[in-house]
């Protein structure tokens, strides 16, 4: 062995080139990020005709009067893409949130604490990490009925034993660092100690991870939509108008290829800025 | 090693028993049961109903069903189907088979164009790596189901004489069987190749940073044989783990493509069965599919093991 060998390989050391290219990714799903909650947020003042009109002018092509043509019962196609992203984002956000205040207290309780709780809690999650994701979400809302609660409630419980799993680990590390030892020598009661002295310095790769399960979250959303489990048929949906426009896509490829470029576009936002964050942070060990 | 196989299945046990009772009491909470589906809209007495419960046994307490049904589970036996009053097992196998065909597809599918991708941004780097992480990032925003309906979107307005919806079974012509799983295992795998592809760039950048592979190229052995007896050969084993913990994810989108694709799998049969409330077949198919969960896992953390000696308990 030379002696070259002995020195660490600094691979994950932070390159400023990655670096750079980090604030570039954040920036642009930034931005992404604005045009889509803009839309969402003034949709009803945006969308040019009421998103359940229906007319005779069925399976329209582009034109002035419908920017993005009329589905198979002639209702605006425009419209009922930016209605239906607001309930579509709506679900996403308030059940990654659930997901991740849930994913926080076990995380950090279940990592700080160790021994018996810690085993309880994993064992407990790896039971609902044994199921395929997808599939435990068609159980529950298939029993629970899909409705708006009932949809965020079941996307809560299934991301976060993966959000949990995502504190946990940095926190196992750092709750053995040497100025949580000081901070509890000179007196600070444990939850301050969790919450002000471990857990700002885990919060880097829970950032990209949520941004990750934020990704995840519009698949699974749309996917129990277009399998006819999502919110119930008056509200437009991206997932539930991709299935309905299946039936009549070769005449009206328009119907088909709108809701899908919504849900893209929705996904990437979330995945440019998981990646971005990830440079920009410099989270190391890719999943 | 003997000893860590056997805590690692040990392990799974308490796990499956979990994801049993858990399956058991979920599909108890749907609303309604069997005897009111079977019996549909005509009006039937309420005896009727009972005796109709009686004969399922859904009249016991939860937890006496529950253990009957472990006790039978445990020899093999997963119960009888309310509805076609066969034995559970003989149903989903057929059907899991067809499900594993296409997961088996696609895992192949996304490690080839996971490695061939990881590996040109690895070696190339420069605007390489950066065209293969677009194109990565391009891809993972697209859902499987979206994939799956834009190619039949598109096999129909410009490839009529494909015929996307022709499933055929395995035995009674197996090139037209694979030909026909081919499109859906695609859109099954591209967001998996992905995650290969990240872990191949990742794992050769690794390698190539290493001694023995300074010391293959110093002895002067030929480039090509650097690559792909040294830098593949040896990255090739997180790949071939990254892409078991993906199984997961494969099983549970199979679901979805293969409604889209009208292929006769577990997909279609878990809806049915849950419509019906057919509780012995929704319980085999959620327990089957975290076995193979499960199972798939330990298989990757012993095989890790057991191909890099570093690794220890």
């Amino acid at each position: 062995m030379s002696d070259a060998s002995a020195l660490p390989v600094e691979v994950s050391a932070p390159r400023p080139a990655a670096r750079r290219a980090g604030y570039w990714l954040v920036a642009v799903g930034g931005l992404m990020l604005a045009v889509m909650l803009i839309v969402t947020a003034f949709g009803p003042f945006i969308a040019p005709y009421n998103p359940a009109a229906i007319s005779p002018d069925s399976l329209a092509g582009v034109s002035a009067q419908h920017w993005l043509g009329t589905d198979s019962i002639g209702r605006d196609v425009l419209s009922r893409l930016i209605i239906g992203g607001r309930t579509t984002l709506f679900i996403t956000a308030v059940a990654v949130s659930l997901a991740l205040a849930a994913g926080l207290v076990l995380g950090l309780v279940s990592g700080y604490m160790g021994g018996i709780v810690d085993q309880v809690v994993m064992r407990a999650l790896d039971v609902v990490f044994a199921f395929p994701v997808f599939l435990l979400a068609i159980a529950v809302v298939a029993a629970l009925g899909p409705t708006i609660p009932n949809l965020i409630l079941t996307i809560a419980i299934v991301y976060t034993p993966i959000l949990a799993r995502v504190v946990r680990g940095p926190v196992l590390s750092v709750k053995r660092w040497d100025h949580v030892e000081a901070a509890r020598s000179v007196g600070v009661s444990e939850f301050r100690l969790v919450v002000s002295h471990i857990l700002p310095l885990v919060i880097s790769p829970i950032l990209v991870e949520t941004s990750l399960t934020l990704a995840n979250t519009i698949f699974t959303v749309t996917a129990l939509s277009f399998l006819g489990l999502g919110p119930p048929p008056p509200d437009p949906n991206w997932g539930g108008m991709l299935a309905e426009a299946r039936q009549f896509m070769e005449l009206a490829p328009l119907t088909v290829i709108a809701p899908a470029a919504a849900i893209v576009f929705a996904t990437l936002t979330f995945i440019v800025l998981a990646n971005g964050l990830r440079d920009m942070l410099d989270v190391g060990g890719q999943r | 090693m003997r000893r860590l196989v056997i805590i690692r299945l040990a392990l799974a046990v308490p796990i499956l028993l979990g994801v049993s009772i858990a399956a058991f009491i979920l599909v108890r909470l749907l609303p309604g049961d069997f005897a009111q589906t079977a019996a549909g809209v005509t009006d039937v007495s309420a005896a009727t109903l009972d005796l109709m419960r009686h004969n399922l046994g859904l009249d016991r307490p939860i937890w006496a069903q529950y253990l009957l049904w472990l006790g039978h589970a445990l020899s093999g036996d997963l119960g009888t189907s309310f509805a076609t009053r066969r034995p559970v097992t003989s149903e989903i196998f057929p059907r899991l088979a067809v499900t594993f065909e296409l997961t088996l597809i696609a895992a192949l599918m996304a490690m080839a164009m996971g490695v061939a991708t990881g590996l040109a941004s690895a070696r190339l780097r420069g605007r390489a790596d950066w065209a293969v992480r677009l194109w990565n990032g391009f891809i993972l925003a697209i859902p499987n189901f979206v994939v799956a309906t834009l190619i039949v979107l598109l096999a129909g307005l410009y490839f009529p004489q494909i015929g996307i919806f022709n499933y055929t079974p395995f035995f009674t012509a197996p090139i037209a069987n694979i030909g026909s799983l081919l499109l859906p295992a695609l859109s099954l795998a591209l967001a998996v190749s992905v995650t290969v592809s990240e872990n191949t760039r990742a794992a050769v950048l690794e390698i190539a940073a290493q001694d023995f592979v300074m010391v293959a190229r110093a002895k002067g052995l030929r480039p090509r044989s650097v690559l792909w007896n040294y830098l593949v050969r040896n990255a090739l084993t997180p790949v071939i783990t990254v892409t078991g913990l993906r199984v997961a994810s494969l099983l549970g989108g199979s679901i979805l493509i293969e409604t889209i694709f009208a292929i006769p799998g577990m997909g279609q049969y878990l809806f049915d069965s849950i419509t019906s409330r057919d509780y012995p077949v929704i319980q085999a198919i959620v327990l089957v599919t975290a076995a193979i969960v499960v199972l798939v896992n330990v298989l990757v953390d012993i095989a890790y093991i057991r191909a890099d000696a570093r690794v220890e308990m």
